[in-house]
């Protein structure tokens, strides 16, 4: 569905990423992994046209969509969906306007439709009877679930996760990783999750890509990655940065 | 030296060139874009309707003040009857337009420039783009309706305030006889004045707006960076309003010919 072909991006002349080629499968759980900063939320943004690279292509459903006018995006962007590192809930509007937010933008004008599709995402997200509060009355794991809510209420065919655990406790997170793994079974979505945390990826990878020093170091199955005798790769699965006290 | 000025003339152009695509895409979007009639209401009143109470103390203040001072010298001369028309045309003509925009710039642009920058560092901008919802159509599109419907109404409001102030100066504390008050008044202050108070109005209106929205559409840095919107929002604005007014006062008395 998702084709990335040499995408090179730098910012301020730090080259961040450097040619990077990935494929995203059908119906599949792509995980990208890499330390902080090495550019993983970068070429998430590229995905949709949130950024434009210095070079390269990004494919979807065979279209290059670098270049492509604002106006002509909305159709690429209706297709995927993403939850963003903050969750970047609307905070001037309640939870229930956050989910109905994306439906009323695709022309969705039924009320009673509009209800029935916000309740059934937030059931899918186990928030149900939630739909009241302000995001400034949510906690950082519920705010993630909303953002995931509002994310997949469009019914996208893929969905960019951006570091979907980053600062929750082990039991959210594991909750988390456990709702993108139901949610890809359940709704047969595209999933791309860009993370650090070796639990999320282990757990919800069907396919794994390590990027390092803006490249893509290792693209290969859980158990190639387990597997690895890279030093580059064993390192960065046992958090072991090479320092000494 | 003369790089550090041709950097600082570059960067100066370079802004004004934001500005003025920021400005050509809204206009743009107004035609083909979709027009947020709900959001457009909801700035009218934010920007307008919330705005009137600053306006109308400083159109009052002003118009009291300056109708001291003219009564102060002008009564050395006999002249007394003139305090009327001279606050008049200079509350439409300069004061009104001016100080009204100054105050807008300092309340709604700072606003305008805080909201859009929080939402910039949050993604929330980012959100609505993965939406397919453009940021020029949902938040800057409504925030130039609003103002630039409200800010000729605000100038005409603090004008009127400023106006009866200095009446109440005059004529009932400083004892100015009314009736020539009056006549000096509605004699000297033409049709054209009260558009020129409008038009500069307006223009002020489109130079908040959009130097805000930049600001906010450009914040990056985090808190450190919202922090620093809103005040480069009215420090930009304020001095492009004193300028422009200056140039404005030239063109429109052209147009409107002073005492015609």
């Amino acid at each position: 569905m998702i084709k990335v072909r040499k995408l090179s991006k730098s910012f301020g002349g730090r080259q961040v990423l450097r040619e990077v080629d990935l494929t995203m499968e059908e119906g599949k759980t792509l995980v990208v992994l890499g330390r902080s900063g090495c550019g993983k939320s970068v070429v998430l943004k590229h995905l949709i046209g949130l950024m434009k690279p210095d070079s390269g292509e990004v494919l979807v459903d065979g279209e290059n969509i670098i270049g492509l006018p604002e106006r002509d995006l909305i159709s690429v962007r209706r297709k995927i969906g993403m939850l963003f590192q903050s969750a970047a809930l609307f905070d001037s509007m309640s939870v229930e306007a956050n989910l109905a937010f994306p439906l009323r933008e695709q022309g969705v004008r039924d009320e009673k439709e509009i209800d029935a599709r916000v309740a059934e995402a937030l059931d899918m997200v186990e928030l149900s009877g939630e739909q009241h509060k302000m995001p400034a009355d949510l906690s950082g794991g519920m705010r993630k679930r909303v953002g995931l809510a509002r994310t997949i209420v469009g019914r996208p065919r893929c969905v960019l996760y951006d570091e979907p655990t980053t600062g929750l406790d082990p039991i959210t997170t594991d909750s988390i990783n456990h709702l993108i793994r139901r949610l890809q079974r359940r709704l047969g979505v595209t999933s791309i999750v860009v993370t650090h945390d070796m639990k999320t990826a282990f757990h919800c990878a069907d396919r794994v890509a390590l990027l390092h020093e803006g490249r893509v170091h290792f693209d290969g199955s859980v158990d190639d990655l387990k597997a690895s005798t890279d030093p580059v790769i064993t390192d960065f699965i046992l958090g072991r940065s090479g320092e000494s006290d | 030296m003369i790089s550090a000025i041709g950097r600082r003339t570059l960067q100066a152009l370079t802004y004004l060139g934001e500005i003025g695509i920021l400005a050509g895409e809204t206009v743009a979007a107004m035609f083909v874009g979709r027009i947020r009639l709900k959001l457009a209401l909801q700035q009218i009143v934010e920007t307008g309707a919330r705005s009137q109470i600053v306006v109308i103390v400083t159109g009052a203040f002003t118009g009291a003040v300056f109708a001291a001072q003219i009564y102060f010298q002008f009564h050395r001369f006999g002249m007394d009857s003139a305090v009327g028309s001279v606050a008049s045309l200079a509350l439409f003509r300069e004061l009104g337009p001016t100080l009204t925009a100054l105050m807008v710039a300092g309340r709604v642009g700072a606003a305008i420039a805080a909201e859009i920058g929080t939402m910039k560092v949050t993604e929330q901008v980012d959100a609505l783009r993965s939406f397919g919802v453009s940021p020029i159509d949902y938040l800057v599109v409504p925030r130039a309706i609003g103002l630039m419907a409200s800010m000729p109404l605000l100038v005409a409001e603090a004008c009127a305030c400023g106006i009866l102030a200095s009446y109440l100066i005059a004529v009932q504390m400083l004892g100015v006889a009314e009736a020539p008050y009056m006549r000096n008044l509605t004699f000297y202050t033409h049709t054209s004045d009260i558009a020129i108070a409008l038009i500069k109005g307006f223009v002020f209106a489109v130079i908040i707006v959009f130097v805000s929205c930049h600001e906010g559409l450009q914040t990056s840095n985090g808190a450190e960076g919202v922090g620093r919107a809103p005040t480069r929002a009215v420090v930009i604005s304020s001095l492009a309003i004193l300028g422009m007014n200056l140039v404005l006062t030239f063109a429109l008395n052209i147009i409107f010919p002073s005492g015609q």
